[in-house]
């Protein structure tokens, strides 16, 4: 039967349904295609053009992506700091998180209590956890590095050192897993409790528990949890935009992609090529989240399924 | 059967009125509510409505926001703007906000949104001379020349200097911490070397290696300048012009600019450079300065609002505050530089109530105006016969800046340049890896040349 067909058989009462329907869906429909859909396609199509916002676009091709590649010295840099950023942050950031989980999984004192401590970083605001971490690890005015001080020792340049100041902000970033935290909790609750039963009448210490039951049965949210970290370790912005104060320092060290994009389109007024970073980086965050699914078969588990 | 069949409103029927009037709400509420209607929309010049008409006026410090209500108080407002006209006054404007409604097309009638040059060389901006020529209360010889400079485009006035302008060069310094130090404040020094020398006199490290006090971080506050509305320090201690606008070339890797590289990469060797990055890291989150306020830092390169904001923000380190010509090399010793640039209103294209909107240009150079801002934030403007009024000698260090007016004898140069952000950005970068050791300051510069040059054709300038 051809939709044609099926279209003509519609009765005026189904034709009303579906106009119903539609009017619901129109607030977001408008939404979708106002603030979603039109400016995906009109960002494609400023990143082939010369665009600073005040006046018409100038198409150029492909000279902002080739220029990039080849010819940015800046582009570099990010490059390297980003994925030197991602590469740490979102394995460590998942295993602090499933650590944690793992800890309050057990019959520990005040259990509750613990998990509000360890789940509050994730609900503070990044500029006030941006604040409390500049006034302790300030190498001048932070409370570490004053005690260091008023201890007569040398203080320490966690976040005005470039070489320290990205494992600092690896550190920050392990401390603000709440989110991930409460996603591992939920699923360790949920792994049978038989399994360990089981496990300990055949003998098993809690470390092969841990390493035969209790992993395999959270893999799935370990994937989970690793893509999420992959992706937003990609677009990191908003910490290092406030610890640097705008500047990506020092010396350029926490000078991530978003930051050199949010620079290069409302700094320089270079949209087009802002455009074509946003571009670059889509197709990153698309191929490093296909190349974890396609290789999460050999790694995680999924119960009641054949892989 | 359900109560609302029996009130002949069905289920259905309900659902569908409560949709339609969803929409209709959403549809409502999506309509821009800044949008000028009526006559407004299409310039405004057609006559007051009854009601008066409301121009949006929007500046980019937070600042004056906290005195808003008694700058729109003011009496003769109406004598500037039209009776019975309000003004619609932000303060706090960022940068995206105020760059999303110039370029969606729904920007306030007059403003003071920074990125002035960007504004000018991309035409969004009104040209003003034909409003200045019927003016009673703005035209050139009212104003400050270098003021009146960084305020054209072509040959073409775009703005009207307000509420931030004046003279931006100057060597402040704590004199408690200079005598302290076994100095004389009534000699500060005006060479590098000699400044060099005091930095070295008054920068102090605990047993433990670390950073107790320093002299001056040469690249603080004004020092740290790049191009823009506040010229670029550097280049106007050591006497070059990064760039011609004629023939469009630019003039960054060159000795002078080695030199200034290398001098004042030499002050933040001696603090070092992980101290000066941690400094930097507290004053991004407030002002600039800070570490002078604090007084860990006793000298520090400013402008002219020095004086009345450490009064304001630091009353009991105010006292102790004095201000000098800042230092230039052997080679120009004796050279007095001063720089008239800051801030102006400019009327947007797509902005209404042009007349009226040009009058609120004209009302921040009140009395009433700059008194307010002068007393309550310390700012001047570039009006020359408002400082016959103002007073002159109201904050420690002040008056150094008028005198300077009529003593200067190097008014740095206003250099209109298109991409000057990204050769300020570009000049943070390279003399952070000239103090870091990472290239020679002869390499920064030639990098600097060279990515300037780059920059200009793929902005599209070339």
């Amino acid at each position: 039967m051809s939709v044609l067909t099926q279209i003509r058989q519609i009765t005026p009462r189904e034709r009303r349904n579906i106009l119903v329907g539609l009017l619901f869906a129109l607030p977001w429909l408008i939404g979708f295609l106002g603030f979603t859909l039109y400016p995906i396609v009109s960002s494609f199509y400023y990143s082939f053009t010369r665009y600073d916002l005040l006046r018409p676009p100038v198409f150029l091709g492909f000279d902002n992506y080739v220029n990039l590649i080849t010819d940015d010295q800046d582009f570099r840099i990010v490059v390297y700091n980003t994925v030197w950023w991602v590469l740490f942050s979102a394995p460590l950031g998942v295993l602090s998180a499933f650590l944690m989980a793992l800890l309050l999984n057990t019959n520990i004192v005040a259990r509750s209590f613990f998990r509000a401590v360890f789940f509050f970083p994730s609900i503070v605001p990044v500029v006030v956890t941006a604040f409390v971490w500049q006034f302790l690890l300030n190498i001048q005015y932070g409370a570490v590095n004053g005690t260091l001080q008023s201890l007569g020792l040398p203080t320490v340049p966690f976040l005005s050192d470039p070489k320290l100041v990205k494992p600092t902000l690896i550190l920050i970033h392990m401390w603000a897993q709440g989110a991930a935290m409460v996603i591992f909790l939920a699923t360790l609750q949920d792994v049978p409790r038989s399994l360990y039963e089981a496990a300990t009448v055949d003998g098993a210490n809690a470390l092969r528990r841990l390493w035969h039951i209790t992993i395999p049965m959270v893999s799935p949210i370990i994937l989970f949890n690793a893509v999420l970290s992959f992706i937003s370790g990609f677009q990191y912005f908003t910490l290092p935009w406030l610890l640097s104060g705008g500047t990506g320092g020092p010396n350029q060290s926490t000078e991530f992609y978003s930051l050199f994009l949010y620079r290069n389109a409302f700094v320089y007024l270079r949209m087009g090529k802002a455009n074509a970073l946003a571009w670059i980086l889509f197709a990153v965050i698309i191929f490093f989240t296909f190349v974890l699914f396609r290789a999460s078969g050999r790694f995680v588990y999924y119960a009641g399924n054949s892989r | 059967m359900s109560q609302m069949s029996m009130n002949n409103l069905s289920r259905r029927d309900f659902l569908r009125g409560l949709s339609a009037l969803s929409v209709s709400g959403l549809l409502a509420a999506c309509s821009p509510a800044g949008t000028p209607s009526g006559s407004e929309a299409e310039g405004g010049d057609t006559g007051a409505s009854q009601e008066g008409k409301t121009i949006s006026y929007w500046v980019f410090w937070g600042s004056p926001g906290a005195i808003a209500d008694e700058l729109l108080a003011d009496p003769e407002l109406g004598k500037y703007i039209g009776e019975g006209n309000t003004i619609d006054f932000k303060s706090g404007v960022d940068q995206q906000a105020r760059l999303t409604a110039v370029a969606g097309g729904t920007p306030p009638d007059v403003g003071i949104l920074g990125e002035y040059l960007d504004f000018m060389s991309r035409g969004v901006v009104d040209p003003l001379d034909s409003y200045i020529e019927t003016s009673e209360v703005i035209s050139q010889d009212k104003f400050i020349p270098g003021n009146w400079e960084v305020i054209q485009y072509q040959g073409t006035v775009y703005g009207i200097p307000g509420f931030e302008c004046f003279v931006r060069r100057g060597l402040e310094f704590n004199s408690r911490m200079i005598e302290e130090a076994g100095l004389d404040p009534e000699n500060p020094p005006v060479t590098w070397d000699e400044l060099f020398s005091w930095h070295e006199t008054l920068t102090k490290f605990d047993d433990a290696g670390n950073l107790v006090q320093y002299g001056i971080d040469p690249y603080d506050a004004e020092g740290g300048t790049g191009p823009g509305n506040d010229g670029w320090f550097m280049a106007e201690s050591w006497g070059f012009d990064y760039f011609d606008p004629d023939t469009k070339e630019f003039n960054l890797d060159n000795e002078m600019m080695v030199q200034g590289l290398e001098t004042m990469g030499e002050f933040i060797k001696l603090i070092g450079p992980d101290n000066l990055a941690g400094m930097r890291q507290v004053e991004g989150q407030g002002t600039w300065g800070g570490a002078f306020n604090a007084e860990v830092q006793a000298m520090i390169i400013e402008g002219y609002w020095h004086p009345g904001e450490t009064v304001n923000e630091k009353p009991e380190v105010a006292p102790f505050n004095r201000s000098a010509w800042v230092p230039v090399p052997e080679a120009r010793r004796g050279t007095k530089i001063q720089f008239g640039g800051g801030h102006m209103a400019m009327l947007f294209k797509d902005g209404g109530n042009k007349e009226e909107a040009f009058g609120v240009t004209e009302w921040i150079q009140s009395d009433y105006v700059c008194n307010l801002i002068f007393d309550k934030i310390g700012w001047l403007p570039a009006y020359l016969p408002y400082f016959d009024n103002a007073d002159q000698e109201k904050y420690p260090g002040l008056k150094f800046y008028f005198d300077s007016v009529k003593e200067a004898t190097y008014w740095g140069p206003f250099i209109i340049c298109e991409i000057q952000s990204f050769i300020e950005t570009q000049y943070q970068q390279v003399r952070e890896q000239v103090f870091r050791g990472e290239i020679t300051a002869t390499e920064a510069a030639a990098q600097l040349q060279d990515e300037a040059v780059k920059e200009w054709k793929a902005a599209g300038f070339a």
